[in-house]
């Protein structure tokens, strides 16, 4: 208890500094994030919008230098057609999978959501695709996809009684993207599952109670209580999905690196074509390009989620 | 109301559907499992030609004939999934370890520090979470290529650390984190400072030990995309020394002759990790399902 | 040990929300002081100044003989309790105790020997184990307090520590805090708005309200002289009853008129000597009326029951005096009378216990 006692040699009446936060402390623990954001997500960012005005290589050449192209790798992706058919297959893709795969993850959520024995451990099953590595689920489906006698010609055979006979479902160009389609589906819809599951959990019990002496069906519950107030949660797993599918790549490369699969333009997607033309043919400037029309599709998809949401609550 | 009427069949129609449901959860079980139950068993099956015709049938899921551990070790020992492995934990645990740290030292500057430019600062942040790494690939491709590195070579391309440092940083790491701090109480750390305590000293031993939900959300989603990631290994790594295991994978499955079980075993061992991390912090992936949902 | 000294202290937020507007109060060496006050009077900021936990905006900090206006928290040489305890729930109790000396480098053994001793003054030693979650109420409140005595502080700041206990515990630990402070003889400062804590704790009360301290002073003393009607009201419960009433004279004596009667005055010092005026306050608390059963108005209040309150030991009268609107609550001894509703009682302020505030609030007699 001695400290009162002495004199302390730093008090200057009058100072009105703030004595707790010197001054250069929020930097120490900002600057380093700080730092990496800045060099390896906003200098890339805005590399790519200049780059794609630039006819930039990936390997430079030392006489020709990098020149202002204007909108030149604009024009000239459309009028590629590859372009257009990653454009196409990224759209298609997008236009199958986020409808199914959020109708399949709110059925799930709901079954999940009963009071029923071993509910916990179906939620489980469900979701452990989603914490199986992408690589491997398109490895794995390469194999059930397998022409002739493979597991899934099988069971189509069975189910269609011999109708639908065997397909080279890799192979056959009609074919490539369905079948991507179906195991991004079965890798991703657990994640959309426990979104809904969260947004299922978050209504108040009392609603139902109140329904229930108001004399509502069950049927009536789930379309007067239980959609209504889903309706953030699918606005969010909708534009979140179709985000996620514009993002696709991993699977299709991996068939794509199979050396057995239809022909490249069939099924590439945009980030695909982003990798062949920026990295595999060097051509960066071009790669840019796309990178900005495909940043421009995700930031339009964002933004329709903002505008969907915020109105919803201004309505609130 | 009829109530005593309508009880018997009211009960009768319950379990009618409680039937129904787990008829549907069969369906849904069989839909999940037996893309996996395949993976597993074929890896197990040493003999090739029986793995392939047993595709036309259940027998694809049944382990019987030639079990063994054969495949596994044939990958081990016969392609380079050792390396890929060790190289996949280095870079993996690296980026989320310095990711946890670096990204919740950003937040807590921004949760707990007055100082100028802090809102614009947060805002912006909050504006990055909607860039996908895919937009940026290609120039931070150009970028790392142009980098020095503490040797003084000139090019990141071919290394641990350009698998590891540009993805250190992540916006919406840093914005769950933000969310995490500004709940917490203040009290606490106001107790810390009366102890003595100097701002990294309270960060370190008061906030992160409360963070735990929160740093195990973000290490979680972290890690499963780090791991499962092949566009960046594609583009930044050129032979086997540093690539990771979905770049081995991709190599080892276009080889021919190809080796179906072989490729099962390395698939398998492959996910091993994440289906285990799974198993043993489920709970946390239903935090991080839930958590991504504040996003929007 | 150490006394505070506030010397015209003033805190602004963002150069436009004043809340201390000036306040000037020394806190003796070994003083038990209670800051009481409404919420958002500025109690608890002029604590947290004290702390360090916030800036002082202008104005002199002096702790013992140190300004300590720039200095940091753990040089102040204080302690505090906070309203939520403020326990580390990650750490167990002994560590809750010790951290400070831990951050002040201090061995292993000592800081054993320091917590066992804070932890034998507050009986929990056999908590010390313990995490915060697995303690209850009363014995989190402890352990924060052991927490601020280990650091040995000269002073010991309260910020509403009994807030969040039950009503019984609330009352056991008033007494333990006031035997906690004969026993370690530092100086406390306390921070409650309830004013039953600030009258049975302190040594000293200073009464806060809108960024001022209205009053300062020994609680019984703020009780029976209170400088303007804020203190008045604050303290005491129910409170002191303010009846609007004209101040004039009857020949030498000086009355009061109040609810159509005319009393002498009997009060608290002079009133305003002289002239008449009509915008002067009664103040008279409820336990110093004198209560007739009906009969001689003269030179009483007249007044009919409302509601009677039976609470065992006494009884409190709600009544009502034709002409004025509020209710005027008295405390009577229970003595088995009926005080039926509408029945007509006779009331007497008792000799010395008045006093006369204007409307403005100050005290005038």
């Amino acid at each position: 208890m001695s400290t009162a006692v002495t004199h302390a040699p730093a008090g200057k009446p009058g100072k009105r500094s703030a004595p707790i936060k010197g001054r250069f402390t929020p930097w120490f623990f900002a600057a380093p994030g700080l730092l990496l954001l800045l060099v390896f997500l906003v200098l890339p960012f805005v590399l790519a919008l200049v780059l794609s005005f630039t006819d930039q290589r990936l390997v430079t050449n030392e006489e020709l230098g990098t020149d202002f192209v204007a909108l030149r790798n604009y024009v000239r992706l459309f009028e590629d057609d590859s372009f257009w058919a990653a454009l196409r297959n990224n759209f298609y893709f997008v236009a199958v999978v986020t409808p199914l795969q959020s109708a399949l993850a709110l059925v799930l959520a709901l079954l999940v959501n009963q009071k029923l024995a071993g509910a916990r451990i179906f939620r489980t099953i469900y979701f452990m695709p989603v914490a199986t590595t992408m690589a491997v689920v398109a490895v794995i489906w390469s194999l059930l996809y397998a022409p002739d006698q493979g597991v899934i010609n099988r069971f189509v055979g069975l189910i269609t009684f011999g109708m639908v006979g065997p397909h080279d479902w890799l192979r056959e160009p009609g074919l490539v993207m369905p079948a991507v389609m179906l195991l991004s589906i079965w890798q991703g819809v657990g994640f959309q599952m426990l979104v809904f599951l969260a947004g299922l959990q978050s209504i108040p019990l009392d609603l139902y109670e109140a329904a229930k002496l108001d004399g509502a069906t069950v049927k009536q519950q789930f379309l007067y209580i239980t959609l209504p107030m889903l309706k953030n949660t699918t606005i969010f797993v909708l534009i979140t999905t179709t985000i996620y599918a514009f993002q696709l790549y991993t699977q299709a490369q991996i068939i794509a690196s199979s050396g057995a699969s239809a022909p490249i333009d069939s099924f590439r997607t945009m980030v695909m074509l982003m990798v062949h033309e920026g990295f595999r043919n060097g051509k960066i400037g071009y790669a840019s390009g796309i990178s900005v029309v495909f940043f421009v599709i995700v930031l339009a998809f964002s933004m329709l989620q903002r505008v969907l949401l915020k109105e919803e609550r201004a309505v609130q | 109301m009829t109530t005593t009427k309508s009880q018997p069949s009211q009960a009768r129609r319950e379990r009618f559907a409680r039937l129904g449901q787990y008829a549907l959860h069969t369906v849904l079980v069989i839909f999940f499992l037996f893309p996996l139950l395949f993976l597993f068993v074929s890896a197990l099956k040493g003999d090739e030609l029986q793995l392939l015709k047993d595709m036309g049938s259940l027998n694809a899921f049944v382990p019987y004939g030639d079990i063994s551990l054969k495949n596994f070790s044939h990958v081990i020992s016969g392609s380079n999934f050792k390396t890929a492995f060790f190289n996949s934990l280095l870079t993996v645990s690296l980026t989320v370890i310095l990711g946890v740290l670096i990204n919740s030292m950003l937040a807590y500057a921004l949760a707990r520090f007055k100082f100028k430019g802090r809102d614009f600062l947060l805002s912006v942040i909050v504006a990055l979470i909607i860039i996908p790494f895919e937009a940026i690939a290609v120039p931070l491709l150009l970028l790392v290529n142009e980098l020095p590195w503490v040797n003084g070579e000139i090019g990141w391309l071919d290394s641990y650390h350009v698998q590891i440092i540009p993805f250190i940083a992540h916006a919406f790491s840093i914005y769950l984190f933000y969310q995490f701090f500004i709940a917490l109480p203040k009290d606490l750390e106001e107790a810390a400072l009366m102890d003595g305590a100097n701002r990294l000293r309270i960060y370190w031993s008061i906030v992160m030990p409360l963070s735990k939900p929160v740093i195990a959300t973000v290490a979680v989603l972290q890690f499963l995309s780090r791991w499962g990631d092949l566009l960046w290994p594609v583009m930044a790594v050129r032979g086997d020394t540093f690539a990771t295991l979905p770049l081995a994978m991709q190599s080892f499955f276009g080889q021919y002759p190809r080796h179906w079980g072989d490729v099962m075993a390395f698939a398998a061992m492959a996910t091993l990790p994440t289906l285990m991390i799974f198993v043993i912090f489920q709970r946390w992936f239903v935090r991080s399902a839930v958590s991504s949902g504040i996003k929007g | 040990m150490a006394s505070v000294t506030m010397r015209n202290i003033r805190k602004v937020y963002d150069n436009t929300v004043e809340v201390i507007k000036g306040v000037d109060l020394e806190v003796q060496d070994g003083e038990f002081m209670v800051f009481v006050g409404p919420s958002g009077c500025g109690k608890s900021t002029m604590m947290r100044m004290i702390a360090g936990l916030e800036d002082i905006t202008d104005g002199e900090l002096l702790i013992g003989d140190r300004v300590a206006n720039d200095l940091p928290p753990v040089d102040r040489g204080v302690a505090m309790v906070f309203q939520s305890y403020a326990l580390y729930p990650h750490m167990t109790v002994a560590e809750n105790m010790g951290f400070g000396l831990k951050l002040a480098g201090s061995s292993k053994a000592e800081i054993a020997e320091i917590v066992g001793k804070a932890a034998e003054i507050l009986h929990i030693t056999n908590l010390l184990d313990r995490r915060p979650k697995a303690l209850s109420g009363g014995q989190r409140q402890r352990v924060a307090i052991g927490r601020a005595i280990v650091r040995k502080p000269g002073v010991f700041l309260f910020d509403e520590p009994l807030s969040n206990l039950d009503a019984n515990l609330r009352v056991q630990m008033r007494v333990e805090l006031t035997k906690l402070h004969k026993e370690l003889g530092s100086t406390m400062i306390y921070v409650t708005h309830d004013q039953t804590e600030a009258m049975t704790m302190g040594d000293r009360i200073a009464v806060f309200n809108r960024g001022i301290v209205e009053q300062v002073g020994p609680p019984m003393e703020l009780y029976h002289n209170p400088v303007n009607t804020f203190v008045a009201e604050f303290l005491g419960s129910p409170k002191m009853n303010l009846l609007p009433i004209k101040w004039t004279r009857n020949g030498d004596e000086a009355c009061i008129e109040v609810g159509g009667c005319t009393i002498p005055w009997n009060g608290n010092g002079h009133g305003p000597l002289g002239s008449v005026s009509d915008d002067l306050l009664l103040g008279v608390r409820p336990e110093h009326f004198d209560v007739f059963d009906s009969g001689d108005t003269n030179g009483s209040i007249a007044a009919k029951v409302e509601v009677a309150e039976r609470l065992g030991d006494i009884v409190l009268l709600y009544l009502k005096v034709p002409g004025i609107e509020q209710t005027l609550a008295v405390k009577v001894p229970e003595e088995g009378h009926l005080w039926q509703r509408g029945a007509t009682v006779t009331l007497r302020p008792r000799d010395k216990t008045a006093m006369l505030f204007t409307k403005a609030g100050p005290r005038v007699s």
